[in-house]
């Protein structure tokens, strides 16, 4: 459908089916993001052994964060006087734009994706780059040097940590031929998902992801008992919401992002083919958050000096591996 | 000429791109310079979109974004931050120079691009581009490609070299 939209001539009428789809699925991701950090306080509570959010909503909670959200829309919008007054207000948006026009490219299932680019996945980098670019601005428009601090961090650690996810991804490119994310779908159809074909490069982009999701045990950039909260610091009420947004979007898009590359997006497990792609989708996106969020739950902080190291002298070098490895694979045992 | 909506795309990208340099030029911090090259290569970059070679287009924001990061890491570092540093502004005759230089290049441009031509050969470049750039980087452009990954390796190899240097004769001091 939308590839007919895609191919349409410019219009009105096709300005505003399109802008009706990408609100809808604006909302579609807000609604994800209250229940995400519903999840998180629930799962979090779980492993600590407490109850987490049980009295707003009925027994689980569930109007727990959109309680939050109205509070943080009414709440004071400061500005530091020190602080420099457009780059802090523009700050937020840049932060948050990029988030959202990665969801364009990422396959829900195979009729559902807004638009099935060639170079898919690169995209998908390319532009969640430029967040890095409003998290050092927020930190040095606030004028405040715990922000700058976590500004900084921020921004060496998602440079450092993107390459090897990039080059983790690369072996799944070897293999598919393509960078096309439903192609890499299509590909797991015929062979089998990719992380039984590629688990190395699994390990290698899943703890970049979470580098790259500003996540524990890599969230240095915001380490709430070392720089109060990183580049954010000085943001509160809504500007504050658009970072959080921005993150919990990441979340969903980078969960969204390994279900296809590895987990076989929307394709069903054998003799289970009855259920729905878009179910097989859901399953195997929650099982990502999960698991993103039981990291939360159970690793230390990692130093800053051991992050740097440990993104230049291990991820990357095994992933180069991992490259080599699956380009002498394919040479002698998948002509 | 028709109102579509490459038109009007075209013309957005491409007045985000100029307003873009010329507030570089025009701003005085550093930072603020760099948000505004940010505005600019991310509009080239849309234009290339416009072009179907998209490939190029998310190489272009890949690598500017990661520049324009550390751009801005500099700036912050090796900058002073306390604005009253006005420069000088230029006589009357340098201003009117000026002019007249901005006008000669501007009427160069306009004479040597109005009447240009390019025949219009049918060609497939813009399907499966990345494909098509992979192929004739890796077969017909091999040895340049293979001359820069070494040249690139010998500058980092320098910088770690350079880095070290100032690095020991620290912990000499020390």
């Amino acid at each position: 459908m939308v590839q007919d939209l895609l191919e349409s001539s410019a219009g009105l009428m096709n300005f505003s089916i399109f802008f009706v789809l990408a609100v809808v699925l604006l909302f579609v991701i807000l609604g994800f993001v209250t229940m995400a950090i519903l999840a998180e306080r629930k799962v979090l509570g779980f492993m600590q052994g407490r109850y987490g959010p049980s009295h707003v909503g009925g027994k689980w909670g569930l109007l727990q964060s959109v309680a939050d959200v109205v509070k943080l829309l009414v709440k004071e919008d400061l500005i530091p006087k020190a602080a420099d007054k457009p780059l802090f207000i523009i700050a937020p948006v840049i932060a948050f734009a990029p988030s959202f026009m990665v969801m364009a490219t990422i396959p829900l299932t195979d009729k559902l994706q807004f638009a099935d680019l060639n170079v898919g996945f690169l995209y998908y980098i390319a532009i969640s780059g430029l967040t890095i670019v409003g998290m050092l601005m927020a930190g040095w428009a606030s004028n405040n040097k715990y922000s700058l601090l976590g500004g900084m961090r921020a921004a060496a650690q998602m440079i450092s940590y993107e390459i090897p996810l990039v080059m983790s991804v690369l072996g799944i490119v070897l293999l598919t031929g393509s960078l096309n994310l439903n192609e890499i779908v299509a590909a797991q159809g015929d062979n089998g998902w990719f992380i039984l074909w590629q688990p190395i490069a699994f390990i290698v982009f899943f703890i970049a992801a979470t580098a790259e999701l500003n996540r524990v045990p890599f969230d240095l950039a915001e380490a709430e008992n070392e720089l109060v909260a990183g580049f954010h610091t000085e943001y509160s009420g809504f500007r504050w919401a658009m970072f959080m947004l921005a993150e919990y979007v990441y979340m969903f898009a980078m969960s969204a992002l390994i279900t296809v590359l590895f987990l076989g997006g929307w394709l069903p497990l054998p003799f289970l083919g009855f259920i729905p792609g878009a179910v097989w989708f859901a399953l195997k996106f929650s099982l990502v958050v999960y698991i993103l969020i039981w990291f939360r739950a159970t690793f230390p902080r990692i130093r800053a000096d051991q992050l740097m190291e440990f993104a230049w002298k291990v991820l990357l070098p095994v992933a180069l591996a991992n490259i080599f490895l699956t380009a002498l694979i394919k040479e002698f045992f998948l002509k | 000429m028709t109102l579509t909506g490459e038109f009007f795309a075209f013309m957005s990208l491409a007045l985000v791109a100029v307003i873009g340099g010329v507030l570089l030029l025009n701003l005085t911090k550093v930072i603020h310079m760099v948000v505004a090259l940010v505005f600019t290569f991310v509009s080239i970059a849309g234009i290339y979109v416009l072009l179907s070679a998209e490939f190029l287009a998310v190489i272009q924001v890949m690598i500017y974004s990661g520049a324009i990061t550390i751009m801005m890491l500099f700036g912050i570092m090796l900058t002073r931050h306390h604005g009253d540093d006005a420069e000088p502004k230029g006589g009357m005759l340098r201003k009117l120079a000026l002019l007249l230089g901005v006008l000669g290049f501007g009427a160069a441009v306009y004479f040597g691009i109005y009447d240009l031509d390019f025949q219009a050969v049918p060609n497939t470049l813009h399907e499966n581009n990345t494909e098509q750039i992979g192929v004739s980087l890796f077969s017909h452009y091999i040895i340049p490609f293979e001359l820069t990954s070494v040249i690139l390796l010998a500058a980092l190899v320098g910088a770690i070299v350079l880095a070290r240097k100032d690095d020991e004769k620290e912990g000499d001091q020390e």
